[in-house]
């Protein structure tokens, strides 16, 4: 999947991931998707929780090797 | 949008960091989050703390804990505190009676400290909470 923006978060522990995904998002347009990649086993549930809260759109949740690739477009 | 409030009683890494990563990760969810440091969390807000030690019961898992933040795998308390203000629904409260206690004064506490409050103005606060926690 393409995206705008690559929030590269791999060796971060919760809640880092969340913390630079969220960073990214506030400064992102919206409709822009944002990829994040996160080793942390927590990043999946914890982006689909908190983009459900605040109103983003979790798109895709990829696993490659030990990598996350969680795809977020920002709400309008 | 729900609401935590976590009244934050130790000063120590093992409960400092579990309390800020709850009320910093609810913030940038878009919940409100309300802090309360009475006791010995207060010395925690004294400016230019850094939270070295862990509980007593613990001690042996403190190299685990220094190696996390020193490599920046764990996120330091400080930037995920500075990350929940800046969405402005993170408060940080300073127990008026602790305040006291530790001869602290105006000077002595971080900026990022909104108010120093007594136990009935907290419970206010944290009334209408949706979760409401005690760390110590």
């Amino acid at each position: 999947m393409e995206a705008d923006l690559v929030v590269d978060a791999k060796f971060k522990s919760c809640p880092g991931p969340l913390l630079a995904l969220a960073e990214a998002v506030s400064k992102a347009k919206p409709k822009q998707v944002v990829r994040l990649l996160a080793t942390d086993r927590a990043a999946p549930s914890d982006v689909r929780e908190w983009a459900s809260s605040i109103g983003h759109r979790l798109l895709e949740v990829k696993k490659v090797g030990d990598v996350y690739e969680i795809y977020v477009e920002v709400s309008s | 949008m729900p609401k935590i409030s976590i009244i934050v009683a130790s000063e120590k890494l093992d409960k400092l960091y579990p309390a800020i990563n709850l009320a910093g990760t609810a913030a940038i969810s878009g919940w409100e989050a309300e802090l309360f440091f009475t006791f010995w969390g207060l010395l925690a807000l004294k400016k230019g703390y850094e939270p070295s030690d862990v509980s007593l019961d613990y001690k042996q898992y403190s190299g685990k804990l220094s190696e996390a933040l020193a490599s920046g795998s764990m996120p330091s308390w400080r930037s995920v505190l500075e990350r929940g203000k800046a969405t402005g629904k993170l408060k940080v409260y300073a127990c008026s009676t602790t305040y006291e206690l530790l001869g602290f004064k105006e000077d002595s506490l971080e900026s990022f400290v909104d108010d120093v409050v007594g136990a009935a103005t907290f419970l206010g606060r944290a009334k209408n909470s949706d979760i409401t926690l005690f760390v110590s």
